[in-house]
């Protein structure tokens, strides 16, 4: 849980804030808005009642405070009290948020600050807030400093942090100067800076004074969420048995998340509460975000069913307490009883035990398996720290990893987790991460990069697979150029593309694009912040200076795009080999020549190897749709004979085999004719009853007919191929 | 087919992340393997295991070959139901004198009735997911020897191959149709069959043909044969296996040289017990202009349990529950089609609309793509820096011609230099980028042969910002050097210098759920104790260490001694007061763990007692549920139903 928090922001809207200023296009009032409305929706994002957000507006119209009565507070409006944000809010103030047309003086903005102070006085009382009060101004209305150190003293007694930004406010450190500054303007900077930076006299830093634009720039910087750190496992580490052993011995630990995947906000399911027509996204005449009242929630609803010839439909249904769990072991169902559930589980006791230590340079770094943990010794406990801190040391020293197994919780299911040491100069800990067990491992195999192999078993050293010792040369100069370690321009950060500088680039987005629409509801999509493509590129002067070098690395490299259509015909006409280079083909059709007939006919036994033996041995087009005949008679007989659905399975594959075929062939129509009078012969029932699970079957393995879009040489077009499948 | 979809539990998991749904589909390409076993008197004679084999020093000097495929095939069967749990398998005999052919599932019309067809095929186990029947009939062959040999009896004439493989083609066609991968292992020691007679040679070549159009894969094991002084594939076997210049399976070594023994083939069964499959096919842009194709394979996953089904026992036998999702609208209760779903985030109160196209929208960025940005040194792919198993990528010749050697040299240059590439990834379609780092992997081949890490590249998936969490606070107590000597001491003692070895701890716990199944389910007796290699050699920890351990714990004593007692008054002060009233307990719970259940001082069971769990705060009860193991994740119902239920008995 974060901490509970307070913000009031006050927002300048004097008639001066209507101005465009070029080289920007909207409003100085809009400009400072993108900060607001960003700020807001952030806070909103959270969901947290406990974040809770007031708005203060001066120079406004009217006067709507608490202190109305008394003087110097004219011009001031309570926007909306401190609360939790809401959609509704969000409305109330857009309509609220417009410089105002009224000239002249009143509105004082250290009022404003006093208003605002006040409302997070009455709010928060003496509870536990982190308290703000942020305000946005351009400066040019009315800045009366007398009397301001009771609020400054005000402000550093609640504790309040201030920060105050200025539309083109001039900023040494952000290195920024107004030109041409109004005189009154440069007054009131001054006078604001000084009485925000006297916050900061007492013992805690709370004024903040700055210009906006470094602020808007700031806002595409992505904001971490801060989790406080919450422990994922609490015990001893153990080195040996301390029940049979007096030598073994234990540590007290703390082990807390160091790395753990920080996931988009996710949507949930809704559904038109009235049906409407259009309703997606759209937005009604009030401005109201859409649908924000017209959607109901959807909900899953789980039904349960066995397989039963005599019930209709073949399936029975099942109420819950007729259920007991089970389990696959094979084919065979194990039923496993309530009573008996933990009969499957290993009992186990919770505990990090150390296996044994292996050493760094043997560590496959590509062994880690899993999000990584710190391990820390118990909280005051400072035996236990410097313990630890000696296994620490004593591991760093011998460039070792402990190997530990790893339960966190009883008859949790134990963990081989490698114990890995970390010192600082004000921080130690042991960082774990889960290593494989055997069945983790799949054992592919792959040829070797540095020597080719030939059938017959030669080893050859040069080869169209193995670089030439010139791209070898090439390539080692790429890298070497296009080296990260220094590519940053920050001399104290030379590294490129940290950890800390790279961000979650869905996260951020969805945030900020559900932000943008809360606010912008008949907008479309803002463009995604430079920073989170900012990595999906090499950094430009790496890229310069290797330029040559990369060309030549193509030159070298040779590598040539293959056209996918191409690759696909070649493979089919191309007559498969066995490994000793034998052409069967030759050997076949003499042995033929001398015994068998010619043509044979395609057997319902052996149906795919005789098509594709025919399709291979012709070059007649009337044999090719010949054929296409004999496998719809193969077809049908299958499905004909098929016991229910036993034999549906192969009617797909010899579809999927023809399919491709055909299209490889460049006669889709053949193809399409074929399952054509399958469907016919399967609607109308001739195939001995009611066979359209079959159609279902082919529907789902998605082999209908062939569109255009697959061979130029049919007219099919995909409404065409949907009707076919689905009619 | 429909047997088999059933099994895949796709409508039971509603599940919204994509790269979940992913794996999910990535393993429901099916595989069915058939073992075709060699039965002859030179197979069924007793042969030496190879020196070195644990087996042969145990006095069991020597095994048949035939036993020695069959315990291998078994094995294989026992770790693919946990591995590949609907995959398929089988066991065919050929050269058998008995002769049983019969894939009992109808057939096609006018097949079977030729039963004479397949004269000595023997049709062991059923091409098929494993059931207990099978799978027990299997483990009483292997160890019962009165079962073994009636039925293993070499025939006395020569079996036809281009029967045998027709038999092959036939039982892939009827059990396995329209199977993404299908493998047949060919296990013999008979390198010419066919010598004397042509025709039959040619019918074999014809077969082989058909099941190569089938897509079958051929597998074969040569098994030395002492009596002939080899196995010489080409005299036959070179006409029957296929295999494409492309090919990435390396079996050359082992299949060529004729010199396969039992212990060999043994390994290389189980290394190719899991087909291999593609996760991804990707393009890999080392710099603007130079992109070659690779594909993605996953290498380590953490292998769980199968999931728990509901299970409907009323009828004959116990079936497995469907279970089908509707979706309703909440309040109206009526049904939603897919069509008319919304997505929408909650947000201030309401939620905000997207449409389908807007959902997709924002999350896209960009076509599939491993581009690199630049390179590191290895060193800087820190340890902590982790969150997910590596993916693994291989070049890619079809897409590119030329991406073997670009990725050769690139490969070349890491493992020489110890760099690494940093790459922008986006592996599939839609998903989302990562940051990856590349690290080489080098090629290391067993002490038989066979290859233990393939050579590429494996794409660490790097943590974002948003990804790192902060430090919890500790208070740093730096051990003084004559502690962190005497560790030394110790962890010196303890040292494994081969490294961590996975193959050599199984998952204790994955491996006891399905021994109890099997158990069960082959009505075997319930085993009491179960293998767990995981667990730390405290005899040997205490032999080699045990000394050093101890002066490392009187160190320790001797420097706590000096330690600046009670250090919960100097951290901040919300902390003390937690101490009061959260820290106490947990300890205090920890210490009852061993006396389970001691009520007094206890206030958690002093309220269940009063019926006022519900009154205290969460922290205590999380207290409470963790001092007894218990899980304490959800809300403050959840735990205060745990409890009742923990202490109701």
């Amino acid at each position: 849980m974060a901490d509970k928090q307070a913000t009031v922001y006050v927002i300048d809207l004097g008639p001066t804030l209507s101005r465009v200023r070029p080289p920007r296009g909207e409003s100085d009032l809009d400009y400072a808005l993108t900060y607001i409305w960003d700020k807001i929706t952030a806070t909103m994002s959270t969901g947290r009642k406990t974040d809770v957000v007031g708005v203060v507006g001066f120079r406004t119209e009217n006067t709507d405070n608490t202190m109305a009565t008394a003087d110097g507070y004219e011009n001031i409006c309570v926007l909306a009290p401190i609360g939790q944000f809401l959609m509704d809010h969000v409305r109330d103030l857009k309509r609220a948020l417009v410089p105002s047309r009224r000239k002249g003086k009143g509105g004082d903005g250290f009022s404003a600050i006093c208003i605002a102070v006040d409302m997070i006085m009455k709010y928060c009382r003496r509870l536990k807030y982190i308290r703000n009060v942020v305000l946005v101004t351009d400066g040019r209305g009315e800045w009366d400093d007398e009397g301001c150190e009771e609020i400054v003293r005000q402000i550093q007694e609640e504790g309040i942090n201030l920060t105050v930004l200025g539309v083109d406010f001039d900023d040494e450190e952000y290195g920024f100067a107004e030109e041409g500054k109004d005189p009154r303007k440069a007054r009131n900077e001054k006078v604001i800076k000084k009485v925000v930076e006297a916050c900061n006299e007492g013992d805690q830093e709370l004024g903040v004074f700055g210009t906006l634009a470094e602020a808007i720039y700031e806002l595409g910087k992505p904001r971490l969420k801060k989790v406080r750190p919450v422990a994922s496992f609490r015990g001893e580490l153990t080195l040996g048995n301390l029940e049979t052993y007096d030598t073994a011995f234990s540590i007290n630990v703390e082990r807390y998340p160091r790395t753990a995947i920080a996931k988009p906000i996710s949507a949930s399911s809704y559904t038109a509460k009235t049906e409407k027509p259009g309703s997606g996204g759209s937005v009604s005449g009030d401005g109201s975000v859409s649908g924000g009242v017209d959607l109901q929630a959807v909900k899953n609803a789980r039904a349960y069913q066995i397989e039963d010839d005599a019930a209709a439909g073949g399936m029975m249904d099942i109420e819950k307490d007729q259920m007991e769990k089970g389990y696959n072991y094979g084919r065979t169902v194990v039923p496993i009883s309530a009573t008996d559930e933990t009969i499957t589980v290993l009992e186990t006791e919770p505990g990090l035990q150390i296996v044994g230590f292996v050493p760094v340079e043997k560590y496959r770094r590509y062994f880690s398996m899993s999000t990584t943990n710190v391990i820390v010794g118990a909280k005051d406990n400072p035996k236990a720290s410097m313990a630890l801190s000696s296994l620490i040391h004593a591991l760093f020293e011998l460039e070792s990893y402990a190997l530990t197994r790893l339960v966190t919780k009883k008859n949790v299911a134990p963990v081989l987790v490698l114990l890995a040491p970390f010192i600082d100069a004000d921080y130690e800990c042991l960082i774990d991460v889960q290593v494989p067990f055997a069945e983790d491992m799949r054992h592919y195999k792959f040829p070797p990069l540095n020597r080719v192999r030939t059938i017959s078993g030669k080893v050859l050293e040069k080869h169209r697979f193995l670089p030439t010792p010139d791209m070898e040369k090439l390539m080692s100069d790429y890298v070497d150029k296009m080296d990260l370690m220094t590519a940053n321009n920050d001399e104290d950060e030379p590294e490129y593309a940290t950890v800390d500088e790279t961000f979650s680039p869905v996260l951020h987005r969805v945030n900020q694009v559900v932000r943008w629409r809360a606010v912008h509801p008949d907008e479309p999509l803002p463009p995604v912040h430079e920073i989170l493509t900012k990595y999906d590129h090499s950094p430009e002067n790496l890229l310069e200076a290797s330029t040559d070098t990369l060309k030549k690395l193509i030159e070298a490299s040779d590598v040539k795009k293959v056209d996918p259509k191409v690759a696909g015909r070649k493979r089919g006409r191309e007559r498969p080999v066995p490994k000793s280079g034998l052409d069967v083909e030759a050997l076949l059709t003499s042995a033929a020549a001398s015994s068998a007939p010619k043509k044979a006919k395609i057997s319902s036994t052996n149906p795919i190897p005789d098509f594709k033996n025919k399709l291979r041995t012709t070059e007649d087009l009337s044999d090719l749709e010949e054929a296409g005949k004999e496998m719809l008679a193969v077809l049908k007989e299958l499905i004909k004979y098929s016991l229910a659905d036993a034999n549906y399975g192969r009617v797909c594959e010899i579809l999927k085999v023809m399919r491709e075929e055909y299209i490889e062939y460049d006669e889709p129509g053949m193809y399409n004719e074929v399952v054509q009078g399958l469907k016919k012969a399967i609607v109308s029932g001739e195939l001995d009853g009611d066979r359209m699970e079959c159609w279902d079957e082919i529907r789902y393995n998605k082999l209908g007919l062939i569109t255009k879009g697959e061979s130029e040489r049919v007219e099919v077009d995909d409404a065409e191929a949907r009707k076919f499948l689905w009619g | 087919m429909s047997e088999t979809r059933r099994w895949t539990p796709k409508d039971d998991d509603v599940n919204e992340d994509e790269d979940e749904e992913d794996s999910q589909q990535y393993l429901n390409q099916k595989d069915a393997i058939l073992f075709a076993i060699d039965v002859s008197t030179s197979m069924l004679a007793p042969q030496e295991l190879d020196d070195g084999d644990e087996r042969g020093k145990k006095g069991s000097t020597s095994a048949s070959a035939v036993l020695t495929a069959l315990q291998c095939a078994y094995g294989v069967l026992q770790s693919r139901i946990i591995s590949n749990p609907n995959d398929m398998m089988g066991i065919l005999l050929f050269g058998t004198e008995a002769t049983k052919f019969d894939t009992g599932s109808g057939g096609g019309g006018t097949v079977g009735g030729t039963a004479g067809g397949y004269e000595h095929c023997y049709l062991l186990l059923d091409l098929d997911i494993p059931d207990a029947e099978g799978i027990k009939g299997l483990k009483n062959l292997i160890e019962d020897p009165e079962e073994f040999e009636p039925l293993l009896k070499p025939a006395k004439e020569q079996v036809s191959m281009a029967n045998v493989l027709f038999a092959v083609n036939q039982i892939f066609t009827t059990k396995a149709a329209n199977f993404q991968s299908r493998r047949l292992f060919i296990v013999t020691d008979e390198d010419d069959p066919h010598s004397a007679d042509r025709a039959l040679r040619h019918s074999s070549i014809t077969r082989a043909r058909d099941l190569y159009d089938l897509g079958v894969r051929i597998d074969p094991f040569f098994i030395h044969n002492p009596a002939k002084g080899g196995f010489d594939s080409s005299k036959f076997y070179d006409d029957i296996v296929y295999r494409s210049p492309t090919d990435e399976e390396d079996d050359s070594q082992t299949a060529t040289s004729g010199k396969m023994r039992l212990k060999q083939m043994v390994s290389s069964i189980k290394s190719k017990s899991t087909p291999k499959r593609a996760l991804f096919t990707n393009k890999l842009e080392l710099g603007p202009g130079l992109v070659i194709g690779v594909k993605g394979y996953l290498l380590f996953k953490r292998q769980e349990k199968a999931r728990s089904h509901y299970v409907y026992t009323g009828g004959e036998k116990a079936q497995i529950v469907k279970g089908v999702t509707t979706r309703l609208a909440e309040e109206t209760a009526k049904v939603v089609d897919k069509a008319e779903i919304r997505k929408a985030y909650k947000f201030g109160g309401e939620q905000i609309l997207f449409t389908p196209e807007e959902m997709k929208a924002m999350r896209n960025f960009g076509e599939p793509v491993i581009r690199i940005i630049g390179f590191k040194p290895t060193s800087a792919v820190r340890f902590d820096m982790n969150v997910k198993p590596a993916n693994f990528i291989y070049p890619d010749e079809t897409g590119y011609v030329g991406s073997t050697r670009v990725f050769a040299a690139l490969h070349a240059k890491f493992v020489k230099d110890e760099k690494v590439g940093i790459a922008w990834c986006i592996s599939r379609k839609n998903a989302a980028p990562q940051i990856v780092a590349m690290i080489p992997s080098v090629e290391e081949l067993g002490d038989d042969g066979v290859q233990i890490t393939p050579p590429g590249f494996f794409l660490i998936q790097l943590p974002f910002a948003d990804d790192v969490r902060q430090n919890p606070e500790s208070k740093l107590v730096r051990a003084p050097a004559p502690l962190i000597d005497r560790m030394r001491a110790v962890v010196k003692q303890l040292h494994m210098p081969k490294g961590y070895i996975p193959e050599k701890y199984s998952n204790p716990s994955l491996q006891w759920h399905y021994r109890i199944l099997q158990a069960i389910a082959l009505d075997e007796d319930m085993p009491d104790q179960p293998t767990d290699t995981t667990l730390p050699k405290y005899k040997l920890i205490a032999k080699h260490a045990g000394t050093y351990c101890r002066e490392w714990g009187e160190e320790l004593e001797k420097l706590a001694g000096n330690l600046a007692t009670p250090a919960a008054k100097t951290s901040a002060a919300k902390r003390s007061t937690l101490v009061k009233g959260e820290g106490l307990p947990r300890k205090r719970a920890k210490a009852e763990d061993g006396a389970e259940g001691g009520g007094e001082g206890d206030e958690v069971t002093a309220a269940w007692r009063g019926g006022g769990v519900g009154k205290l705060t969460v922290a205590k009860l999380k207290g409470w549920l963790e001092g007894k193991g218990l899980d304490t994740s959800g809300r403050k119902a959840d735990l205060v139903e745990r409890i009742e239920g923990a202490l109701d008995g």
